[in-house]
């Protein structure tokens, strides 16, 4: 069943994290519910919609950026108290405004996510879990990375809490008291937990999770074990999740799934009569969506809504009821009287605060005479994001601003490929560059067109080259300012975190030994591979699993205090990694004993594994470079009987055919690429340099052929 | 008879459009037919002909030097023979064959007394006029080059015509194959409209071409030209005297007369630009077709996009046409791999309100954002106002991450003429200060036309930080350009700057240096005229136009060409003669419009002699000989060669059948020999041909070069250019000659 939903905005407020906003439950015979948002500003906000207008309940005063809104009350009571965390300070209001908590938790980072139940409070700053109950302190726990999330299986259903963390290393952590129960893996770093039906389902252990890469899933979280019970993948590559809300919107007893995203789509999936999740609704809005509540907020009678928050603070609906366009007689189109008083009160609201910016402007114009005066523009927020994407092996970036961008300057000191991106609609121009000695390797402006808040690049870099992207941000605002946001690139930086890897490879190993600490080694690791959490592990050793996104190949890293162990099947990898933490100790001054255990069979495990890869592009690019001429030869002969099947595939395939070639570009050169630089790096373990030779191995690869490939690969 | 044979056709098209959604639901537009062609379509190579004077037919250039003609609405009529055949994949397309590349076509009405529509078809070497109903060739002309082509009246020209642009040349053909117009113009020719620009019930050719630059020709005499920054490839006419254009940097914009009304830039590239009143309000919208494969229109006036749509490939073209016979106008856009939609103009229900989204909420929405902005540019100078009570008085704090910066804080910016040393080229330096502590973290400067891109940046890193940049310009032709500076200042270690944004004009001629190297040769060439003003104006148009140091009073002066073309000196006489001294004729154009423009001179006879560059045309005209006349043998030897191959084959097909393997085999190898020969001159050929094309455009070149030499869009006026005492034309294209002589 598919269902139509139309567009309304209720309210602004400032900009919003993510899980800021939620619905007051409905009271006595009004149908329509209170909407409680909190924003950067410090400003709880409570409203109710009359006529179409927002009519505030309560509004508190601003104060320090509120990172998390939940609702709380005595367990069997309508959950009808607010709650909200900012820096390590928790206050909890009623529905009515009044402040009835305030509590400090006395915790030396800020809070980043929060639960209420009952009497219990849990909180989480960025690797500390904290659990209270009536504001004592009850259970305490360390996580070994970043905590994005946090929930607790309801106690109506359950014997005791069972809290569980999502956390940055891809794992779902249930506990129990102060200990770990157990550990769930899930497929992308997590960034959103909410309970299924918002009491965990029928067992009351059903927990929804959100990745940041866009998947969603469903889980029992059982006594000792849990138990997946499906999972939606991403793979029309829509943005990472946000925010999750459970909500019968479709009317038939079911409970839908609602999910914002942070590209602004706002999706409903239905259940089917099997539990499988299927895809109802989507809109898309113009910015990320960092709360999605389903509830009835506009008329009584529409009873299905979706209200949903997006970062720039717009409060928005989307309705079941129809939008009336009265088209009257005369030529204007007629607007709905609520719509008409509205947008008076705006008119006037605007030329009231035309006055005010206007003596604004002119007192900064005066004090610019001032030589005493200094000028310090306030910083205005961006929502950025740079991440990789698993599947083209390439770094996106989005960037959000509450105001439309102006323009955008990009400049790397390393040699990344900009990619065009189809939504993207500003003009880039790539300016000259010196790399020396400035530095530059990267200079591009884009100039955005109007409205436009929401800007999306692609970045490819390579492996082994590091260094930092620098966005500089302008957007159009006066006094104009911009601000610079900064961007690693790593040295290992297609790699991503994995679960395991496969212990039957041959493998390369780098050992590292010498008189560095712990946190050392740590600071290393973190400086070259993505992922890793930046605080050092609790612990005295600890092993990562990785692997490449563009090649497959992985990567195992364990070390502890004096000693460092690194297993990789890719032979490249290992050298890049031995370049860049030789560099790094030495810049510390520590001596690094290190030893290799090369495996010759891993670099043809290595082109093995890129063999079909590589067959692939070249198989596509010669079809593909085929098509045209044999479109020319359908043309000419009127229909294409007379060729041979393959060719005859080619032609009814071009379609598909053209569309692969176009999603990666430069794939054939980047695997070539790094194909030269596993020669290379072969044989500098050797203590080669065969730089020359590379000549002959690219004339190999023009004629490719895996086992002359491999034969060059030996005897050179 | 006559009216079954009409109900058959309404029948046709009735089962022509069943693929399509035919009703506009909701509020928004939505094509009323949709057809796949399964044929490729050239870009830009798309037109609609009433071939039999009823029955328009889509009519596009695909692959394989063929030309595709789409008639639905008469099936099981044609006959296939000479050019035209019957597709074999759809029952409606019938296919023309060129055996040429195409470059350009177009449909409408050339003879008078011609039932439909003729159809011409333009390659890099022949225009066609081909007669689509008779089958039959009306005319086939060899040009030079048919880049576009329009058709219709010009001027006084009684009988329409069809005029195509080449290379730097502008042709005019009538019904017969009679070329009426010749003319040429400063570069490629890639857009060509006819519209009245003058309003004086007349048309005049508007040209785009790879100079940048839009000419206006009432007939053969250029009236007006408007500089833009790019290649125009694409030019249309509006209404009265207003035309849309399209740019090959993605830039689209409309133009009434000579003003630019509005435009706007993509990053994609707009492919084909048409005017269609699409909401059906009386005006007609600038339609534009991009290379993503998105179909936009946009309001006149505004350039505001009132609706769009999208392709799944870029698109090839748009035009207009009763395709569904049924008395009105769609407007039928193309895609590249043969999709083909038609729009009718909204329905009045719609109100001109195309997009799928209700007014009120995007009012609202607006409203809220502006108040948003203005809440937030509030904010700013509140905490801003705070911010400097809390602050010690005297006390700059710059570096605190915020980027706090002394209010005072003015940014600095000159322009200098700095000559070739031995680290650096010779260049215009900008150089941009600040007066305190605080530092340029970077700049941007938005420019047109002088930078490989739309921008450049600079950026040093951050140890090179400091208070001043010097940025290095070098703009590569002789044109104004307005510099948008941006630049970001604040502390060392700030992360929010502060971006003062500032306009510099870049005068006209700042690639020429004041300073003189006493022992550089003086130029030879020179071209005077007089005029009646004072001295002083003349100083004037100079430091407007020159990067001159403070206090120059005097129109006596000689600056070096920075870009290595010699010296240039200006002189003028007490009786108000002006002589400019340069080796650069182009230089010398340009003076001479500029500063007649800047006078306010309508006439202007000017006297020129370039002994150095018309010694080059002298030898590029020679030139043009010989490659002629390479030309001429290696068409003969083709010939013999093809006489050759003919006999070859026979020969071969007959020992084949003679079971006389020996001898086949031994026919066909030296056919190959012959094949591989051919290859071989035919690469001669086109390096040859490649060589006369580039020699013809130096010389069509020459004579537009000459004509600035005048004065503003004078006719009257004479130059005296020496070179017409030199008789070396006759032997070249005589037509260029003939010109050459009248015109001087």
């Amino acid at each position: 069943m598919e269902i139509h939903l139309n567009r309304v905005d209720y309210m602004q407020v400032g900009v919003t994290s993510q899980k800021t906003m939620r619905l007051l439950p409905a009271m006595g015979k009004k149908a329509t519910q209170k909407v409680a948002i909190a924003d950067h500003d410090g400003v709880l906000t409570c409203f109710g919609m009359k006529k179409g207008e927002a009519v505030p309940v309560f509004k508190t005063l601003p104060g320090p950026k509120i990172s998390r809104l939940d609702l709380g009350g005595a367990v069997g009571t309508p959950q009808e108290k607010i709650f909200v965390c900012s820096g390590s300070e928790v206050r909890g209001f009623t529905k009515k405004g009044k402040q009835f908590l305030t509590f400090e938790a006395n915790l030396t980072e800020s809070i980043n996510a929060m639960h209420v139940s009952g009497a219990d409070l849990f909180v989480c700053a960025s690797y500390i879990y904290n659990h209270y109950c009536d504001c004592k302190d009850q259970d305490y726990y360390l996580s070994g990375d970043k905590i994005n999330d946090i929930t607790c299986l309801s106690t109506e259903k359950l014997p005791h809490l069972v809290p569980v963390l999502a956390c940055q290393d891809r794992v779902l952590r249930v506990l129990q008291g102060s200990e770990l129960l157990y550990d769930i893996e899930v497929p992308g770093p997590p960034s959103v937990l909410e309970l299924y039906n918002k009491d965990g389902g029928e067992s009351g252990e059903d927990v929804l999770y959100g990745t940041a890469d866009g998947k969603i899933g469903l889980i029992q979280i059982g006594e000792s074990s849990a138990v997946p019970k499906w999972e939606i993948d991403n793979d029309k590559k829509k943005g990472g999740i946000l925010c999750i809300d459970t909500y019968d919107i479709l009317g038939d007893g079911v409970s839908d799934i609602l999910v914002g995203r942070d590209d602004g789509t706002v999706e409903v999936f239905g259940l089917d009569s099997s539990g499988e999740p299927t895809s109802r609704f989507e809109h898309v809005l113009s910015e990320s969506v960092t709360s999605v509540q389903g509830g009835c907020v506009g008329k009584e009678g529409y009873d299905e809504g979706i209200p949903a928050s997006l970062s720039s603070g717009w409060v928005t609906g989307l309705t079941t009821e129809a939008l009336k366009a009265e088209a009257g007689p005369g030529d204007e189109v007629k607007m709905s009287k609520e719509t008409q008083s509205k947008v008076a009160a705006l008119r006037a609201e605007l030329e009231q605060l035309q006055v005010k910016v206007l003596q604004g402007r002119e007192k900064y114009q005066q004090s610019s005479q001032s030589s005493t005066a200094v000028s310090a523009v306030p910083v205005f927020s961006i929502n950025d994001k740079f991440t990789l994407c698993q599947d083209d092996a390439s770094y996106s970036l989005t960037l959000e601003v509450q105001t439309a961008i102006d323009n955008l300057l990009l400049q790397s000191d390393v040699p990344i490929d900009l990619l065009d991106v189809d939504k993207n609609s500003a003009v880039v121009s790539f300016s000259e560059c010196d790399s020396e000695p400035n530095g530059n390797f990267l200079l591009a402006t884009y100039r955005c067109q109007a409205n436009t808040t929401r800007l999306e690049l692609k970045v490819r870099s390579i492996e082994g080259q590091y260094g930092t992207l620098q966005a500089y941000i302008t957007p159009r605002l006066q006094p104009k300012t911009c601000q610079v946001r900064q961007y690693q690139i790593k040295p290992l930086s297609l790699h991503q975190r994995t679960h395991s890897i496969d212990q039957d490879r041959p493998m390369n190993r780098l050992s590292l030994v010498g008189q560095f600490s712990f946190a050392e080694i740590h600071s290393w690791v973190v400086f070259c591979l993505p992922e890793v959490p930046e605080k050092t592990p609790a612990g005295d050793s600890i092993t990562f699993h990785f692997h490449n996104t563009f090649l497959g190949t992985q990567l195992e890293a364990s070390y502890c205090k004096g000693e460092g162990h690194f297993r990789s099947d890719n032979i490249s990898t290992i050298s890049i990694l031995s370049d860049v933490l030789s560099k790094e100790a030495t810049k510390r001054k520590i001596n690094l004993n290190i030893s290799y255990d090369i495996n010759d069979e891993s670099v043809s495990h290595t082109l093995k594994m890129i063999h079909p890869k590589l067959e692939y592009q070249l198989l596509l690019a010669k079809k593909v470079q085929l098509i045209d001429a044999l479109k020319e030869l359908q043309v000419h002969e009127g229909n294409a009987d007379f060729l041979i099947p393959e060719y005859r595939n080619i032609l009814d395939e071009s379609a598909h055919l053209l569309e692969e070639y176009k999603k990666q570009p430069a794939h054939l050169e980047r695997l070539y690429g790094m194909i030269t630089d596993l020669f290379i790096d072969k044989f500098k373990f050797k203590g080669q340099n065969v730089k020359t030779k590379v000549s002959s191995l690219l004339e190999i690869l023009d004629n490719y052929d895996l086992t002359s490939l491999l034969n060059f690969f030996v005897e050179a | 008879m006559i009216s079954s044979n009409r109900i058959l056709t309404k029948i046709l098209t009735v089962t022509l459009f069943v693929c399509t959604t035919l009703t506009v639901t909701g509020t928004m537009l939505v094509p009323i037919f949709t057809l796949k062609l399964n044929h490729k379509i050239n870009p830009r190579m798309v037109t609609i002909g009433k071939f039999d004077g009823v029955h328009p037919c889509l009519t596009a250039a695909t692959q394989a030097g063929k030309v595709f003609i789409h008639n639905p609405h008469a099936r099981g009529q044609r006959p296939a023979t000479h050019r035209l055949s019957q597709s074999a994949q759809d029952s409606d397309i019938s296919l023309l064959n060129i055996n040429q590349a195409v470059s350009c076509l177009t449909a409408g009405t050339l003879g008078p007394n011609t039932t439909g529509d003729t159809l011409l078809v333009g390659s890099q070497t022949n225009l066609l006029a081909y007669d689509v109903h008779d089958n039959a060739d009306i005319f086939y002309r060899e040009v030079d080059g048919a880049n576009a082509i329009v058709l219709g009246k010009l001027g006084d020209i009684q009988s329409p015509l069809a005029i195509i642009g080449g290379n730097c040349a502008l042709q005019g053909f009538d019904y017969e194959g009679n070329d009426q117009f010749w003319t040429v113009t400063g570069d490629n020719v890639r857009s060509l409209v006819l519209c009245d620009f003058t309003g004086d019930g007349k048309n005049e050719l508007l040209v785009g071409s790879e100079d940048f630059d839009i000419r206006v020709f009432k007939e053969d005499e250029l009236v007006s030209e408007m500089a833009e920054n790019e290649t125009v490839t694409s030019l249309c006419h509006m209404h009265g005297s207003r035309f849309g254009y399209a740019l090959a940097n993605g830039t689209v914009g409309v133009y009434d007369r000579t003003a630019r009304y509005w435009r706007i830039k993509s990053k994609n590239h707009a492919m084909s630009i048409h005017a269609f009143d699409l909401n059906a309000d009386g005006v007609v919208e600038l339609i534009t077709g991009w290379s993503n494969g998105k179909i936009d229109a946009r309001s006149d006036r505004t350039g505001e996009v009132i609706f769009k749509d999208n392709f799944s490939s870029s698109v090839a073209g748009v035009v207009e046409g009763d395709y569904r016979l049924d008395g009105q106008k769609q407007l039928i856009c193309t895609s590249i791999e043969g999709e083909v939609r038609g729009y009718l103009p909204a329905s009045k229900e719609l109100k001109g309100n195309l997009m799928d989204s209700s007014v009120e909420q995007d009012l609202v929405r607006e409203l809220s954002q502006r108040r948003q902005n203005l809440l937030l540019e509030l904010r700013n100078y509140e905490e801003n106002h705070s911010n400097t009570v809390t602050l010690p008085q005297g006390v700059s704090d710059t570096d605190s991450g915020m980027g706090v910066i002394p209010a005072n804080t003015q940014l600095q910016t000159a322009l200098s003429v700095r000559p070739a040393t031995e680290a650096q080229k010779a260049h215009i330096e900008l150089s941009i200060s600040t007066p305190n502590e605080t530092i340029i973290r970077a700049v941007l400067i938005f420019a047109e036309g002088i930078f490989e891109g739309e921008s450049h940046v600079v950026h040093p890193s951050a140890q090179n930080l400091s208070g001043c940049v010097r940025v290095p310009i070098v703009p590569p032709k002789d044109i104004p350009v307005d510099l948008h500076i941006k630049a970001f200042i604040g502390g060392k270690n700030s992360i929010q700057f502060h971006v003062f944004e500032i306009t510099r004009q870049l005068p006209r001629f700042s690639m020429y240096d004041f300073t003189v190297d006493p022992s550089a040769a003086p130029p030879t060439g020179r071209v005077s005229f007089s005029i009646n003003d004072r001295p002083q104006r003349v100083v004037m148009w100079l430091t407007q136009n020159f990067l001159l140091p403070e206090g120059i009073d005097s129109p006596n002066i000689t600056f070096t060409s920075l870009r290595g073309r010699g010296l240039l000196s200006i002189n003028m006489a007490s009786n108000g003669q002006i002589t400019l001294s340069t080796d650069d004729i182009d230089l010398a154009g340009d003076l001479v419009q500029s500063l007649a423009s800047f006078l306010g001179v309508e006439d202007l006879s000017a006297e020129a002699d370039f002994p150095g560059y018309f010694e080059e045309l002298r030898t590029t005209l020679t030139e043009v000989d010989e490659f002629h006349s390479v030309h001429q043998k290696l068409t003969a030897a083709m010939a013999d060669h093809s006489n050759y191959i003919r006999n070859m084959l026979v020969q071969a097909e007959d020992a084949r059948l003679m079971g006389d393997m020996t001898t086949m085999k031994k026919r066909y190898r030296e056919l190959y020999d012959l094949n591989r020969d051919l290859i071989n001159e035919y690469k001669i050929r086109s390096n040859n041909h490649s060589a006369l094309l580039a020699r013809l455009k130096s010389v069509n070149q020459a004579i537009q070069r000459a004509g600035r030499l005048r004065g503003r869009p004078a006719c009257v006026c004479v130059c005296v250019c020496k070179i017409h005492s030199n008789n070396v034309f006759p032997s070249v294209t005589e037509r260029n000659a003939a010109f050459w002589v009248t015109r001087l």
